[in-house]
């Protein structure tokens, strides 16, 4: 599959905004944002901790509910499906890459990848089709009878993308996914999600604020304060959708 | 489908380990405690459960075999008259007072006056033919084995019973009683004893040609008319009747319920914090299957069935545990019985601890939070 230009962005975002309350305290980390992701994307969220890139990218993914706007995704009003719906779609359509890779310790390679797909019904033998094809992927083929515990930091967060891919997501969501990783595993983990966005025709929205990913970016939107700074597209300047912050 | 509960119960053991200690023992505490009771109270029914005869004939609203009182002569031959009672024989109730040889103070016994001859039915089960002939030598009685202390005699000495002169002939094992000591003797031994008492015996025991018309001979040999004066009942009747009586009317019945809620408690606080903790030390990765669209409902199927097998496992350690306890209990002569039934409710309620300590550790899901992944 090549990259592909959808004409409509995957992700349409108008007007967010979120507060956070803590005791008396409240404060607010999403002002009025408003934001579209384009699918064969790779675009990376930076901004110094706490400008709100993650929240936004809760509130992208269906994680978590805004307390204004409203967020299109694949054409589906996010946050007017119910909890179930929305659990549904989170099934079928996204994949999630965290910065704790929240593998479990008594699962081998192939069954932490095998264990999300098993809700998709596809039958066994596609299940593990699917999981080996994704652990290939990744390139830890060879890994893929191995536990946590016998894995790298690197090899850790491949399995965990491995997991995210082999639902075939339109939409994959990371979460500073390689801060607790050296550089070359940083470079390998970043390379995986931009073959993916380029393959796959996938929207891949990464929250980082680590520089090294830059260079690797379809487009970067820098934060601060709950707003978009800055939208840049770098290598491949034909994003869809345009800067509306 | 991947094995997520079994995969992780093996490969965690250790953390799920308590557990499932916590659910065994409480199954034999649980156990134990019925075996015990029962054991203990099936003693004040040793007289009908040691005994051959499937019909028992006594006074009228008899709530407890302990407390009969003498029934007419008439009531041997209304028994023998139906064509299905092969034999019946008179049982003697009498009350007594025990000195022995050594300086022990009084002992209340219960005498037992049985049939001598070979086949008879009173004690049949514990007091085989050769022993049972002794007692055809006057004064002679026979007790367990583990009275003997009590009542501080050996085979062959004498004792003073209601005043009279006996000589322990012998000695049986499963004679037993709840608050007292059970004194054999012969029919004619037991009338002698009984001063100033009534002569008559307090019971009648029947053998049934087929035990398996119990129910239905003792439903027609019962005299229904008002004014009674004996009632007939199948020996299993009775002996409930009897265990029932000193169950619930001395409140050790409520005594062993309560304890069971004890233990049910206590079982599923330490099952309940095992399961949540396990659930918490893996609440990441069961948030981040939820991110990825596992529901709340899949997830806590594997936390329910993770409780299920460490229930399971619990129940299997359980068992054993209880069997080898009973199995030294019964060495060292402590009365322990236990039926089916009671094995049942036992492992229901261990299972209750385990799916009531599976619901509260569902209950620790609500904090798989994806969107906690994420701050």
């Amino acid at each position: 599959m090549s990259a592909t230009m959808s004409p409509a962005p995957a992700i349409s975002a108008r007007d967010l905004a979120k507060s956070f309350t803590v005791g008396k305290v409240s404060t607010r980390v999403l002002e009025g944002l408003s934001v579209e992701l384009a699918g064969g994307e790779l675009t990376l969220l930076s901004g110094p901790s706490g400008c709100g890139k993650s929240t936004l990218l809760a509130i992208l993914s269906g994680l978590e509910r805004p307390d204004r706007g409203s967020v299109a995704a694949l054409g589906e009003p996010v946050w007017e499906l119910n909890r179930k719906e929305l659990q549904r779609f989170r099934l079928h359509h996204i994949g999630f890459v965290f910065q704790g890779f929240n593998l479990f310790p008594a699962l081998n390679s192939v069954e932490q990848v095998e264990l999300p797909l098993s809700y998709l019904d596809l039958g066994a033998a596609e299940t593990r089709r699917r999981a080996e094809a994704a652990l290939e992927e990744v390139g830890l083929g060879h890994r893929r009878k191995l536990r946590p515990a016998e894995l790298s930091g690197g090899e850790k967060q491949r399995v965990a993308i491995a997991r995210a891919l082999a639902k075939r997501p339109q939409l994959l969501f990371a979460d500073e996914p390689t801060s607790a990783l050296d550089s070359v595993s940083g470079q390998t983990v970043i390379d995986i999600l931009h073959r993916a966005a380029r393959q796959h025709g996938t929207m891949v929205l990464c929250a980082s604020h680590d520089p090294r990913l830059i260079a690797h970016a379809d487009r970067v939107l820098r934060m601060e304060d709950g707003r978009v700074l800055a939208d840049e597209h770098t290598l491949h300047p034909a994003a869809a959708g345009e800067p509306a912050a | 489908m991947v094995a997520l509960a079994r995969k992780t119960l093996i490969h965690e053991w250790r953390r799920y380990l308590p557990a499932s200690l916590a659910v065994a023992f409480s199954g034999m505490l649980l156990l134990v405690q019925l075996a015990l009771v029962f054991g203990i109270f099936n003693g004040a029914a040793v007289y009908i459960n040691a005994s051959r005869g499937q019909i028992w004939a006594g006074y009228p609203g008899t709530q407890s075999i302990d407390s009969g009182r003498s029934i007419p002569r008439d009531a041997e031959m209304h028994l023998l008259m139906d064509p299905q009672v092969a034999q019946v024989e008179p049982f003697q109730w009498v009350n007594g007072d025990w000195r022995g040889k050594r300086a022990l103070g009084s002992v209340s016994v219960f005498i037992s006056g049985v049939d001598t001859a070979p086949d008879a039915l009173a004690f049949a089960r514990v007091i085989p033919p050769a022993l049972r002939a002794l007692l055809n030598e006057p004064d002679a009685i026979i007790v367990d084995r583990a009275d003997l202390p009590k009542l501080g005699i050996r085979v062959g000495e004498s004792g003073i019973l209601n005043g009279f002169r006996v000589r322990l002939v012998g000695t049986t094992n499963g004679l037993r009683a709840l608050g007292g000591v059970n004194i054999v003797a012969s029919l004619a031994t037991a009338r002698r004893l009984n001063v100033g008492g009534d002569p008559r015996p307090a019971y009648y025991v029947a053998r049934l040609r087929d035990p398996q018309q119990a129910a239905a001979v003792a439903a027609r040999l019962d005299p229904h008319e008002r004014g009674r004066r004996y009632s007939v009942w199948t020996a299993s009747a009775l002996a409930a009747r009897t265990v029932h009586y000193w169950l619930f009317e001395t409140g050790a019945g409520l005594g062993v319920v309560f304890m069971s809620l004890v233990v049910f408690l206590v079982g599923t606080v330490i099952t309940s914090q095992t399961l949540m903790g396990a659930v918490a030390g893996s609440i990441s990765e069961y948030a981040t299957l939820n991110a990825l669209g596992a529901s709340h409902r899949a997830l806590s199927r594997v936390v329910m069935e993770q409780a299920g097998w460490v229930g399971l496992a619990g129940l299997v350690g359980g068992g054993v545990l209880s069997a080898l306890v009973l199995v030294l209990a019964q060495g060292q002569d402590v009365p322990v019985a236990i039926t089916a039934t009671g094995i049942l409710a036992c492992a229901a309620l261990v299972m209750g601890i385990t799916l009531l300590s599976g619901l509260l550790a569902v209950r620790t899901l609500r904090n798989a939070d994806p969107a906690r992944l994420l701050r």
